[in-house]
């Protein structure tokens, strides 16, 4: 089920908060966690099977590393039991096809193979589960002894398809209590309704635009077409993924709990070192904890810091999918990382603001065309194509993109930057300060809520993208 | 280990495992697709089909049935009776990616219900063919047919993986 569906927004959300707020505090939570399966399972009827094996394996693994406290050897050798086999579970959905299509391309074999649809959201609650089995084993949490306040942690349906990511060390004195009040019901919805605009009113939009352009063969796009493309691009995953990241934050204040934010305008960085600290913030955050720190992270010489660095890297680019060119991507970023540590950092900083982000935003543009390309072959085409290797400089087909939709790329600058949300509570606070303000805000958000919902009616499938992860 | 419980969790640990690994299992056995070419599953779903009745479609008819753009997947074949009294059609599809398994379903379930509307109360048959209509997903392989010889489509389809 959607956020962004008729079904969810009408009847599955309305319900379950009512259900919610009417039952005494005990049992909250098992209503949450039945909500929750249902959620996945209305989407995913036969995997919700394999989330549930998942919690219950989970469970018991962080008992039995509890269980193990005395003995450090024991102790290891149950997190490492955990560890790989969830490691396993989640390599063999998401890379087994990958796997012997590379064998087959590499070596003169054809080995046939099964293919399984990829299990929504297995690489968020995967990792969510991994870090409560390391919170447990590095003692920066107790262990869940509850399972249904544990299966709550892993199946939580605000965050459970597309993050943010939620260390269990968190999330772990909410589970047992939490204040829910009107204020905070009243910030989750605010939250929520930004999220739904931002994915149905622009990251749809934009992402119409990017179709358009991705349906022309990399070879005949003009500079400016394929410029506007990547821009396009760039925008709709923003949009897409901050605007769930939001509606699962609003979500989360609705019910009760407090999410770390996942996103913070991350265009408006002045160096990619900067990009990677306020994009996907709940990913960078885990990888930092779980791989780089136990890595020996940057306590070690030039050599091993920058060995950690590409690690971290490729393994991030292999988390968003299995296919080369995200590897390329993850690989391409760590390069360019280690390059603003090692080499042009400094200098970068004195170099003019604007500079900076121009700097910062023509690398993340390219790394976008590494990571919405179907091959590796097929980004360079592109880019190539942006530097003039296409069909010239500008064509019809560009020029009719740009001034099409020119306001709806003001809308995507102004979103993306914290000048829009400025803006928005400057016109609340032309109010008078007391309920005039509150009736004023009441009436935008609600003003916002239908026109997300006119365009969710007329509008195709769109799922998010990130729920292929 | 010092007590009884501890003992639970290890136990325990291994028994789930072994669950999982039973369900990865019967997952491949009854709804993992296939590596195989497209071209080649179509080959051995069209030599199966009662073609009298029906015509390979263009993807134009395709568009306008489903709602869907052919362009988008790997390989579509679609075949539909030309008589507008009858139901009978049998499509199959290879995504591209497993994002777009959903939305061919819905755009099946929506066009089984739209057809179910147009047949109800002057073909009452027809209509229950809609109601027998077989719909599998099997890995980036989604097959839909409605006919008689449904049951029988299906299974060459199951076989072909």
């Amino acid at each position: 089920m959607l956020f962004s569906s008729i079904t969810f927004l009408f009847l599955f959300l309305p319900i379950v908060l009512a259900v919610y707020y009417l039952v005494p505090d005990k049992a909250k939570n098992i209503v949450l966690l039945l909500a929750s399966l249902f959620f996945y399972a209305w989407g995913e009827p036969v995997y919700v099977v394999l989330m549930i094996l998942s919690i219950v394996l989970n469970y018991f693994c962080g008992q039995d590393i509890k269980n193990h406290e005395e003995d450090p050897r024991k102790a290891k050798l149950s997190v490492t039991f955990a560890v790989v086999v969830n490691l396993l579970i989640l390599g063999f959905f998401k890379y087994y096809g990958f796997l012997i299509e590379t064998v087959n391309a590499v070596l003169p074999v054809d080995i046939p193979y099964r293919e399984l649809p990829l299990p929504v959201g297995i690489s968020f609650y995967t990792f969510q589960a991994i870090s409560y089995i390391l919170d447990v084993y590095r003692k920066d949490a107790r262990p869940q002894k509850n399972i249904l306040y544990f299966a709550l942690y892993i199946s939580m349906f605000p965050q459970l398809i597309a993050g943010p990511i939620v260390r269990y060390s968190d999330i772990e004195e909410q589970l047992r209590s939490r204040k829910i009040n009107i204020h905070r019901i009243g910030q989750g919805a605010m939250y929520f309704i930004i999220g739904l605009a931002k994915k149905v009113i622009i990251a749809n939009s934009t992402g119409a635009v990017f179709e358009t352009v991705a349906d022309i063969p990399a070879g005949s796009l003009s500079v400016l077409t394929a410029w506007i493309g990547v821009f396009s691009y760039a925008f709709q995953i923003y949009f897409d993924f901050s605007g769930y990241s939001d509606m699962a934050i609003g979500l989360g204040k609705m019910f009760g709990f407090e999410f770390r934010k996942n996103f913070d305008y991350p265009y408006i960085s002045r160096s990619v070192t900067e990009f990677w600290r306020r994009w996907h913030i709940s990913l960078s955050t885990w990888f930092r904890e779980y791989v780089y720190i136990p890595l020996g992270g940057n306590r070690c010489s030039v050599s091993r810091n920058i060995f950690n660095l590409m690690v971290v890297w490729a393994l991030t680019g292999m988390w968003h999918g299995a296919a080369w060119n995200f590897i390329a991507w993850g690989v391409y970023y760590g390069v360019i990382l280690v390059m603003e540590k090692y080499i042009w950092g400094v200098s970068l900083e004195g170099l003019p603001y604007p500079v900076q982000r121009i700097y910062t935003g023509v690398i993340v543009l390219v790394g976008w065309v590494f990571f919405f390309s179907p091959s590796l072959g097929y980004s360079l085409r592109y880019l190539g194509a942006m530097v003039g290797g296409g069909s010239g400089i500008a064509d019809a087909q560009g020029a009719f993109l740009l001034f099409g939709h020119w306001l709806l790329y003001l809308i995507a600058v102004l979103g993306s930057s914290p000048f829009g949300f400025r803006l928005l509570h400057g016109v609340i606070r032309l109010f008078r300060r007391g309920r005039g303000r509150t009736a004023a805000a009441a009436v935008i958000y609600i003003g916002i809520f239908f026109i997300a919902v006119a365009f969710l009616v007329t509008d195709t499938f769109n799922p998010f993208l990130y729920f292929r992860f | 280990m010092t007590s009884g419980r501890p003992k639970i969790a290890y136990i325990m640990k291994y028994v789930v495992l072994a669950l999982i690994i039973a369900f990865i299992v019967l997952l491949m056995l009854n709804m993992s697709g296939s590596s195989r070419p497209f071209e080649d599953m179509e080959k051995d779903v069209e030599s199966a089909l009662d073609t009298d009745g029906l015509t390979r479609q263009e993807d134009s008819r395709f568009k306008r049935n489903f709602g869907l753009t052919a362009a988008d997947y790997s390989g579509v074949m679609y075949y539909a009776s030309d008589a507008s009294m009858s139901a009978d059609e049998v499509l199959l599809i290879r995504v591209k990616s497993d994002d777009q398994v959903q939305e061919v379903t819905a755009a099946i379930e929506e066009r089984i219900a739209a057809r179910k509307n147009d047949f109800e109360g002057y073909a009452p048959e027809e209509a229950n063919l809609l109601d027998n209509a077989v719909l599998s997903v099997r890995g980036r392989y989604i097959f839909y047919a409605v006919s008689a010889d449904a049951q029988q489509y299906l299974e060459v389809f199951g076989s072909s993986l």
